[in-house]
């Protein structure tokens, strides 16, 4: 399959990326590029300009005094999953990563890349240029094809790297006209047609995770298809914060994926945690509040039914597992 | 009347061989290697990262050449699956392959091979589950998968009763 015409830039550095932007307006940034050109050999977009940040180099994870663990988005998903310092203060984050796509894609594939991922839906990805028909919304037209009573687009954010990072509480750092940081839950704006809270001359340039309590239990579960090489049919993150005690609940934190637009918080399920000592019951309760809270959109075949099961094993599964790395004797292991 | 953008000077090495080339910006990884170098030996099947049937090595790691713009390999150091280094004309990995009947059609074979030489590199004895792991983003039509890992784990045997003396 073969890619339409642009000019290639390749840029050596965020600022030049900007500057880039702001002289080509309509050009296409490419980090990974494993996004984007199957969405140009589809002929979904065909920007005249591409601008490459693949040819710059990652800088390393690092901790800032007050223990923020600061990521440069240009890391691949290999290198996110290799690093020990991910691994050791964000090991949902490092898991998430390396269950992204297949090893190829990950070598490829960047973690800033994978937060700006379009949203997908079935009907949407595939070439259209044989099929007589009016366009669907998410290219312009008036009409859904995938829920035809639709009175908009329901394409699916399906990143695996987002919910982990933003049941971290994870802010990023945006460089564009001027430099600002949000927190990354503020990038998605849940709408389908235009996902990122972003300006076109804006890039990422540091995803930073604060520092966490020193007791804290986290996980990461993704349902899909198949084992490897395949998008989430649903994802949960899950981070409980705990009190010194142990077994009591600070602060929880559970980010949905691939059931919307945007990942999601489910903040009363979150508040069902708060102050209560975990229990597998306490467990499943949450998880059932979870599934009653999201109204997950079908995608990919999927009914709503399906994914709303997947919604309430997956957090039930990521909340015991979360609880399993939590230092908190009482706990009953499902391993034991 | 519209202005089209022209050739650009590329510099890479593929399979320890120099090249300077003039390619079209929108020319990928892929049709590089195909169509100006005359290595067809890398297959283009999906075209958009679904089957793995186009990877290469970049350094020691396999990418997809089907999702990599060659305008993005300028210095970069390329193996293909005729740059791979061979005693008695198959290398470890080729060979059991063959003897391990992991090859029916052959499209997917390039591929495999390349990424089972990148996983047998960095992980010398690896178990079922990495195996899987290593060559998840793979497809085969033909062989079930099962006779695949049978022939990983022959080369993987065979490498590390020869030491690491021998090429994978």
């Amino acid at each position: 399959m073969h890619l339409p015409r642009f000019r290639h830039l390749s840029a050596a550095s965020f600022d030049e990326a900007v500057r880039l932007l702001n002289e080509y307006p309509a050009a296409g940034l490419m980090a990974g590029g494993t996004d984007l050109l199957p969405r140009m050999k589809y002929r979904l977009t065909s920007p005249e300009v591409i601008i490459s940040l693949r040819t710059l180099s990652a800088d390393s994870p690092s901790v800032t005094p007050e223990g923020d663990l600061v990521l440069d988005p240009m890391m691949t998903l290999t290198a996110v999953n290799r690093s020990d310092m991910v691994r050791e203060r964000a090991p949902l984050l490092s898991e998430a990563a390396q269950r992204v796509a297949s090893r190829e894609i990950r070598n490829m594939a960047t973690l800033g890349g994978n937060l700006c991922q379009e949203t997908r839906c079935l009907y949407y990805n595939q070439r259209h240029s044989y099929q007589f028909v009016e366009p669907c919304y998410k290219r312009g037209g008036e009409i859904c094809y995938f829920i035809p009573k639709g009175k908009k687009c329901r394409a699916v954010f399906m990143a695996d790297t987002a919910p982990p990072l933003i049941s971290l509480g994870a802010q990023i750092k945006i460089i564009g006209q001027e430099v600002r940081q949000i927190p990354l839950e503020d990038l998605y704006t849940s709408e389908a047609e235009k996902p990122l809270a972003m300006a076109s001359g804006e890039v990422i340039s540091q995803i930073l995770i604060p520092n966490g309590p020193g007791n804290r239990g986290a996980a990461f579960s993704k349902s899909s298809l198949r084992g490897g090489l395949e998008f989430a049919t649903l994802s949960v993150a899950a981070v409980l914060d705990m009190e010194d005690d142990g077994g009591t609940c600070s602060r929880a934190r559970i980010t949905i994926g691939a059931v919307s637009a945007a990942p999601l918080r489910v903040r009363k399920a979150e508040s069902a945690l708060t102050g209560k000592r975990l229990s597998k019951e306490l467990f499943s309760q949450v998880a059932d509040q979870a599934a009653v809270e999201i109204r997950p959109i079908p995608h990919h075949g999927h009914t709503r039914a399906y994914l709303t099961e997947c919604l309430r094993a997956g957090t039930r599964h990521a909340l015991c597992s979360a609880a399993e790395g939590i230092d908190f004797p009482g706990f009953p292991r499902s391993r034991e | 009347m519209k202005k089209r953008p022209g050739k650009q000077l590329l510099e890479l090495t593929v399979n320890d061989e120099f090249y300077e080339l003039a390619v079209e910006p929108q020319e990928t990884l892929l049709e590089v290697l195909r169509n100006h170098l005359g290595l067809t030996g890398t297959k283009e099947g999906c075209g958009t990262g679904e089957c793995g049937t186009c990877t290469v090595l970049m350094g020691d790691e396999p990418i997809l050449s089907c999702l990599t713009l060659a305008m993005d390999c300028r210095q970069k150091e390329i193996r293909t699956i005729e740059g791979l280094d061979r005693e008695n004309g198959l290398t470890v990995v080729q060979d059991a392959f063959l003897q391990q009947g992991a090859v029916q059609c052959g499209f997917c074979t390039p591929g495999m091979i390349l990424a089972t030489t990148a996983l047998l590199e960095k992980n010398p004895n690896p178990s079922q589950e990495e195996i899987k792991k290593g060559l998840e983003g793979h497809l085969c039509r033909c062989t079930g998968y099962n006779k695949i890992f049978e022939a990983v784990e022959q080369a993987a045997a065979r490498k590390s009763r020869h030491g690491d003396s021998g090429s994978v």
